[in-house]
C-alpha cells in the first residue's frame, strides 16, 4: 500500500517540460510547446528509497527537530501554501524568534541548481543544515538533534534501517532532502495546455503567456524553462537601498548587492506575499513593481526597465501566474503528514 | 632474542624521531580563567555572558631556531561549551621531534583546499555534523563564538560566526630574533599550554568600530556583509593576538 503510494509519485519521473530558452537580450521567443522529458537528478551518495522517503516526510512534519518542540519545516513550509510559509513576509521560529526573509515554495525544489535566497548552497542534502541548526530557525546542535531522535524508539529504528546507523543531523538531512526530491508538482493549467490542451488557459491567461515570453514583458529572460527560475542571482530593482544585501552578505562585493536568486513561478499564486522580504503583498503589486521598472539601483539587471504595460495588460500577466497553480500538488496524500 | 633486539632499537629511534605532544588550551577573559555563567563586561561597557566556543586549528608548525618548520598534519576541532572545563582542555595531539624550538604556529581555520569540498562526504571533524558547517555560505565556520548579551533588563543572545578563506586567522607564537619563546620537547614528550583571550573579541578598533550589541544586526555577525564587514574586521584584527603562550 505505502509502496504503491510511493510508486505513484516517484515512478513518473520522466516529466515533461520546456527546451530551457536561451538567455540572450534579444533572442527570439521560445515555443513552449517544444517538450523535452525531464528526470529527477538523485545524488548517487543518497539513493531515494520508500523508507528513506517516508522517514523523510516524517521528519518533515515533526516539531521535535527543533530545540523548543514547536517548530517543524512544515511550519514554514506549509503544504496548503505549495510549501511556503502561507500569509507570513518573515517566519518565525523557535522562541519566536523572527527571521528576515520570506520562505520559498519548496515546489519542484529537487530542480534548484542553487538553493537559499542567494543561490549559495549546493544541494538540499546541506541545505537543510541550515534551518536545523539556525538560532531563528530551528535552533539545534549537531549533538543535541541526535540524542533527541535516538531517545524516540521508531526514529532509533527507522534510522537504523534506511541508514544502519543512528540518527544523526547528517542523516536527518539527507531523509529530509529524499523527502523533498518527491515535492514534484508539473498539472497546472498551463503543463496541461503545454501538454495539448487547448481550453487549459483562460484567454486573459493566454494574453498574458504571450506577454510573458515577448521581449515586451521579458519575464522569460530570467523566469527561464519548466521551472521559471534560471538559478542566478539578479538584482529586480526592488530597493534603491536595499536593507538586506542578498549575495553581497557572502562574497562581500558592493556589485552584489541586492541580488537574489530568481525565484521559481510554479504555484506563485499560493505563495503570498512576495519576494525575498515578503514586501510585496499581491501578484499585481509584483507586476506593478516590474512594470514601473523598479526603483533606481545600480546593480539593478538591464532588462529591469519601464515596461509601459496596460492596466489590462497587468491583469492579463496576473492570469498567466495564477494558471501556473497545481490544485493537486497541494493535496497530494504522499506529500502530507502521514495517518 | 635478536628481534627482540631490533624492535627495541627500533622503538628508540623512533622515540628520538617523535615525541607525543599534545596541544592545550586555557580560556580567559584578560587574564582570569573563563568561567561559565559569569557576567562580564565589555571595555565598552557592554554585559555579557560567552555560552559556547568551538574553532578549527590547521596548518600547525614547531619552528626551529634556524627558522626551519617542523610541520604537523592535520586538522582539529576545538570544542568548549558551558559546564565543560575550559582549562588545559587538549584540542590536538601530534608527534615531532624532540629539540628545542622558538615557538608554532597555526591557522584557525580550514585550509582553502578542504574548506570547499562536499561537505555531505566529509567526516569529523568536518561534515555537517561538526556543527560548524555553515548552510548558506558555502565553507566552514572557523571561529564560533557564542553568548548572551545583558542590555538593560533585556537578555540578548549574539553570535560571532568567522569564516570564509578570507577570514583564517594566522597566529604567530614564534620570535627568532628576541628569542623570547623557547620551546623544549622533550623525548618523552611534552603539552604546550595556550592561553586564550576570547575576550579581545569585544576590543575598539583603531577606528572606534566595536561589537555593539545594541544594535541588532550585529548580534549575528558573520560572513563577509558589506553592513557589518568592518566590525568583523575589527574583531579579526584583535584576534590575531588573542593566543599566547601560557608560562
Ligand atoms: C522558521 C522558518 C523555517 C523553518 C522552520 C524552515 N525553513 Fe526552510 N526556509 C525558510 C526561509 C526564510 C528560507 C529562505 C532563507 C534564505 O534564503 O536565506 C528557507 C529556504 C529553504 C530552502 C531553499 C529553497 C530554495 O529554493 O532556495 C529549502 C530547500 C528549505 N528551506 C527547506 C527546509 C527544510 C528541509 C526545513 C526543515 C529542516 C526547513 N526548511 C525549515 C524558513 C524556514
Ligand atoms: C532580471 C531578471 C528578472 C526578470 C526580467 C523578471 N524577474 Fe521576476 N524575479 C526575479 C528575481 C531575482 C526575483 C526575486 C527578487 C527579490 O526577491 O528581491 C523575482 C521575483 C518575482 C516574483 C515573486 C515570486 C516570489 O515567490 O516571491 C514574481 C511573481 C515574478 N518575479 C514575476 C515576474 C514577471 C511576471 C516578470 C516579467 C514581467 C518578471 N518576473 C521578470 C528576476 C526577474
Amino acid at each position: 500500500m505505502r509502496v504503491g503510494r510511493w510508486l505513484l509519485v516517484l515512478v513518473p519521473l520522466v516529466l515533461l517540460g520546456l527546451e530551457r530558452p536561451p538567455v540572450l537580450p534579444h533572442a527570439p521567443a521560445p515555443d513552449p510547446r517544444a517538450l523535452v522529458p525531464r528526470v529527477v537528478p538523485i545524488p548517487p551518495d543518497n539513493p531515494q528509497t520508500p523508507a528513506k522517503v517516508e522517514l523523510g516526510r516524517r521528519l518533515f512534519y515533526d516539531p521535535r527537530l527543533s530545540l523548543d518542540g514547536k517548530v517543524a519545516c512544515a511550519s514554514c513550509h506549509r503544504p496548503e501554501f505549495a510549501f511556503s510559509d502561507g500569509g507570513n513576509p518573515v517566519s518565525v521560529g523557535v522562541f519566536g524568534r523572527e527571521g528576515t526573509r520570506n520562505a520559498p515554495t519548496l515546489t519542484n525544489v529537487a530542480f534548484r541548481r542553487r538553493l537559499f535566497w542567494e543561490g549559495r548552497s549546493p544541494r538540499l542534502e546541506l541545505q537543510a543544515v541550515g534551518p536545523l541548526t539556525a538560532h531563528h530557525e530551528m535552533g539545534m546542535e549537531p549533538e543535541a538533534l541526535a540524542r533527541r531522535l535516538s531517545s524516540i524508539p521508531e526514529y532509533a529504528r527507522a534510522f537504523q534501517e534506511v541508514f544502519g546507523e543512528p540518527p544523526s543531523l547528517k542523516n536527518v538531512a539527507f531523509a529530509l532532502a529524499a523527502f523533498e526530491r518527491t515535492l514534484l508538482s508539473y498539472n497546472s493549467p498551463f503543463d496541461r495546455f503545454v501538454a495539448g490542451d487547448d481550453r487549459a488557459l483562460s484567454p486573459a491567461a493566454l494574453r498574458g503567456m504571450e506577454l510573458f515570453f515577448s521581449e515586451r514583458g521579458d519575464c522569460f529572460h530570467c523566469h527561464v524553462g519548466p521551472e521559471f527560475t534560471d538559478d542566478e542571482p539578479r538584482n529586480t530593482g526592488l530597493y534603491t537601498v536595499y536593507p538586506d544585501v542578498g549575495l553581497a552578505r557572502i562574497t562581500g562585493r558592493d556589485e552584489d548587492v541586492g541580488k537574489f536568486k530568481t525565484p521559481t513561478l510554479r504555484n506563485v499564486a499560493l505563495t503570498a506575499p512576495y519576494m525575498h522580504d515578503g514586501s510585496k503583498k499581491t501578484l499585481r503589486e509584483v507586476m506593478e513593481h516590474y512594470n514601473r521598472g523598479g526603483e533606481p539601483n545600480l546593480n539593478a539587471d538591464p532588462l529591469i526597465r519601464p515596461l509601459g504595460l496596460s492596466e489590462s495588460e497587468v491583469d492579463d500577466l496576473v492570469a498567466f501566474l495564477e494558471s501556473l497553480t497545481d490544485a493537486q500538488f497541494i493535496s497530494n496524500p504522499a506529500l502530507l503528514p502521514s495517518r | 632474542m635478536r628481534s627482540w633486539a631490533v624492535a627495541l632499537w627500533i622503538g628508540l629511534w623512533a622515540g628520538a624521531l617523535a615525541a607525543p605532544v599534545e596541544l592545550k588550551v586555557n580560556l580567559r577573559v584578560g587574564e582570569a580563567p573563563l568561567e561559565w555563567g559569569r557576567v562580564y563586561q565589555t571595555p565598552m561597557g557592554q554585559r555579557y555572558r560567552i555560552d559556547l566556543l568551538k574553532f578549527y586549528i590547521s596548518e600547525l608548525a614547531l619552528v626551529r631556531p634556524d627558522g626551519k618548520e617542523v610541520r604537523v598534519e592535520g586538522l582539529a576541532l576545538a570544542e568548549f561549551r558551558r559546564g565543560g572545563p575550559t582549562q588545559g582542555v587538549s584540542v590536538m595531539r601530534f608527534e615531532a621531534p624532540p629539540g628545542e624550538y622558538r615557538g608554532l604556529r597555526f591557522d584557525v581555520g580550514v585550509p582553502r583546499e578542504l574548506n570547499h569540498l562536499d561537505a555531505a562526504t566529509q567526516e569529523l571533524p568536518l561534515g555537517v555534523n561538526s556543527g560548524m558547517y555553515w548552510a548558506w555560505n558555502p565553507g566552514y565556520i572557523f571561529y564560533r563564538l557564542e553568548g548572551t548579551a545583558f542590555l538593560g533588563g533585556k537578555e540578548e543572545k549574539w553570535v560571532v560566526h568567522m569564516g570564509t578563506d578570507a577570514f583564517r586567522i594566522p597566529v604567530r607564537l614564534h620570535d627568532l630574533q628576541m628569542r623570547r619563546v623557547r620551546l623544549e620537547v622533550p623525548p618523552r614528550g611534552t603539552s604546550l599550554v595556550l592561553n586564550l583571550d576570547v575576550g579581545r573579541a569585544f576590543l575598539p578598533g583603531p577606528n572606534g568600530a566595536f561589537l555593539d550589541w545594541q544594535q541588532p544586526r550585529l548580534r549575528q555577525l558573520h560572513g563577509m556583509s558589506p553592513e557589518t564587514a568592518m566590525v568583523m574586521a575589527v574583531v579579526y584584527y584583535h584576534m590575531l593576538s588573542a593566543f599566547s603562550l601560557a608560562r
